[in-house]
């Protein structure tokens, strides 16, 4: 009973830094709630996020307001073509006695307390920089200097453009199923958001907007602990168990239950896709987003406000429909929610 | 000159059938006028016919007809009956009072052979108050035949009954199609109200999800209530559930997608027929969501009674049928 009680004040206690964390976030980054809604409940959930979007929608001053919000060590790379996995890893330069010198390299620099790593243009990277990635996301480790290198606290952001498709490098499918979400920015919200940003010459310098945003709002040390009670006290009924499987059910095969996308052919649509941790990710965040609605338990419009970032990129379909896949994936999406009866 | 006088006759005789005209005597102090009399042919009635006599009367102004002196209509002799008697009144015009007096006659006499009869004259009195005056519709004679022969030729033919005249049908076309008619409309009268209700066979109307949502509540908590009663927590009845889901459908058919909680406000943007239930259905949302996923069924009962769901079921339906 002490306990329970200890869990709920835990709970509304961080509730309360996680609305202050989104305004911090929100004074220096105008018309995107949605996104910056969505990356607090992966920083909650602790899961890794892409964000892919148009260039100069405010993607990076984002990830850097969000790093210096959550505290903690931080580290950023350029992805480029040429970008191989121990230019990650290790640090090759002259000494000043003129000797070759290795050290950590930007992934090793803070030790174990880094807490953000932000990778850049991602889709450049080659393969080999993604299988890199892929463990230091899913173990939250790396092999370095013959030993191995952990990073308990890390969370991954990574960014992608997606008008350029030259000179790129496509994620392989195991690498983008460990993101908890792949979000869309899009542009800011709202006319008078758009003038601000265009007009008040307090947006046109990024590094001094940031120093705005109070520093270490939330304890990267702590988040690990909060993010298992929250998953332990935030509770899913039997009828939104059912729920849930129903809507997997519905994404597997959404011919058969009378989902439809214009002029597309629903038994081919979709190849495969949403895991079993896609799902078990889907609600991990709609705990966490029924937690910050101040919920003990998931309701429907969790998983509903969760599931495109969620699901889409882990939903594969006929590569006819590929080059269209948001748009569809999208109206499927909306078809499933409006086809599947809750509860 | 006898052939002229002969003509002459013949003349008359022609004009008889209008009307026989008889000049009353000029009347004691010429209190009247005139009394002309009326009458049908005055030949070839047979057994049974009537016989229709009028008569004119005028009298100086003052004078009017007493009506006691008017024939009741009776038996006059055992073959002559007065079947009506009908005076009107002429109205006054150059200090002459006048009167139509139209009297009926039936005839029941039988002859064997041509025979003429005579219709008696019928005595009035006029009277200016003080003096009275005798008048006399004059008496009119006619001639009966007799229906058949004496003696019948042919053996029975005569007197064998003829046949009955066929009734004529009644014109019935008009009434059958009225008929129709009116069917027609009773049923398309039914079916617009069914439609309208969301009855059978609308009941499955895809606009008229709350209709049939008000039924389903009913059936569902109608069928937990059996149960429930030696059940311990009625509340957590399946049928309170299966109410809850029937007016969840109905609210999602309604918006054409699942519609939750945090969608409320766009779907009362959406359908305003439904506002006035607007606190009721918050109310609902919150109860439905304990319920289903808070796992609290006794909290929720009591949050949103299932008694009341079918009065919100109604309203909602009220509600659809106002605004669809």
């Amino acid at each position: 009973m002490r306990l329970a009680r200890e869990t709920d004040s835990i709970l509304s206690d961080w509730r309360d830094r996680a609305l202050r964390f989104e305004a911090e976030i929100g004074k220096v980054v105008l018309g995107q709630q949605r996104v910056i809604r969505l990356l607090t409940i992966a920083t909650f959930a602790r899961g890794h996020v892409l964000l892919e979007g148009d260039v100069g929608v405010g993607k990076t001053t984002l990830l850097r307001a969000m790093a210096r919000a959550i505290g903690g060590a931080f580290e950023r790379i350029e992805g480029t073509i040429d970008l191989m996995p121990a230019d990650l890893v290790y640090h090759a330069h002259l000494g000043e006695d003129g000797k070759p010198r290795i050290d950590p390299g930007p992934l090793l620099r803070q030790g174990e307390a880094l807490s953000v790593f932000f990778f850049n243009e991602i889709n450049r990277a080659r393969p080999q920089v993604h299988s890199l990635l892929l463990r230091l996301m899913a173990e939250r480790s790396v092999s370095a200097f013959n030993r191995e290198y952990r990073f308990p606290h890390v969370q991954v952001f990574a960014d992608r453009n997606r008008v350029e498709r030259e000179e790129t490098f496509e994620l392989p499918a195991a690498a983008r199923d460990r993101f908890l979400m792949e979000v869309q920015v899009a542009m800011p919200a709202g006319e008078e958001a758009r003038r601000r940003l265009v007009f008040d010459p307090r947006f046109h310098n990024v590094d001094a907007l940031l120093t705005e945003v109070e520093p270490g709002v939330l304890d990267p040390q702590a988040l690990e602990t909060v993010a298992r009670v929250i998953q332990l006290g935030v509770h899913a009924s039997p009828a939104l168990e059912a729920y849930v499987l129903a809507l997997w059910e519905a994404v597997r095969a959404p011919h058969s239950h009378g989902v439809s996308v214009e002029s597309v052919d629903m038994a081919r649509f979709v190849q495969g896709g949403a895991s079993p941790r896609g799902l078990s990710y889907l609600v991990r965040a709609a705990r966490v987003r029924a937690w910050l609605e101040g919920r003990d338990m998931i309701v429907p419009e969790d998983l509903r406000a969760v599931f495109p970032e969620v699901m889409t990129h882990r939903i594969f379909v006929d590569p006819v429909y590929e080059l269209r896949r948001e748009k569809l994936v999208g109206e499927l999406i909306a078809g499933i929610f409006a086809r599947v009866p809750a509860p | 000159m006898r052939r002229t006088v002969r003509h002459l006759v013949l003349c008359l005789a022609g004009l008889l059938p209008m009307a026989v005209v008889l000049l009353a005597a000029p009347p004691a102090g010429a209190q009247l006028r005139s009394v002309e009399l009326y009458a049908p042919r005055p030949f070839g009635h047979v057994i049974g016919d009537t016989l229709a006599l009028s008569a004119d009367i005028v009298l100086e102004a003052p004078f009017r007809l007493d009506p006691a002196s008017l024939p009741r209509p009776r038996s006059l002799d055992y073959w002559l009956e007065l079947t009506d008697v009908r005076l009107t009144d002429g109205g006054t015009r150059d200090g002459a009072q006048r009167y139509t007096l139209e009297l009926t006659y039936q005839t029941f006499y039988a002859p064997l052979e041509p025979k003429r009869l005579a219709i008696p004259a019928v005595p009035l009195t006029a009277t200016d108050g003080a003096r009275q005056v005798a008048i006399t519709v004059p008496p009119w004679s006619f001639l009966m035949s007799p229906l058949r022969e004496i003696v019948a030729i042919g053996e029975g033919t005569t007197m064998a009954l003829r046949p009955d005249i066929a009734p004529r049908p009644v014109a019935t076309t008009g009434t059958r199609y009225g008929l129709l008619a009116a069917l027609a409309g009773v049923v398309a009268g039914l079916g617009l109200l069914a439609w309208q209700m969301g009855w059978w066979p609308f009941s499955r109307r895809r606009d008229r999800p709350f209709a049939h949502a008000a039924r389903e509540v009913r059936a569902a908590l109608a069928s937990s209530a059996k149960p429930a009663a030696s059940s311990t927590s009625p509340a957590s009845a399946p049928g309170h559930r299966a109410a809850l889901l029937a007016l969840h459908r109905a609210f999602d058919a309604t918006a054409g997608q699942g519609v939750f909680a945090e969608d409320l406000p766009d779907f009362f943007r959406a359908h305003p027929a439904f506002a006035t239930t607007e606190a009721e259905v918050r109310r609902l949302f919150a109860a439905s969501r304990r319920l289903f996923f808070g796992d609290d069924p006794i909290e929720s009962a009591r949050e949103f009674p299932p008694a009341e769901l079918v009065a919100l079921a109604r309203r909602l339906r009220a509600g659809e049928r106002g605004g669809a």
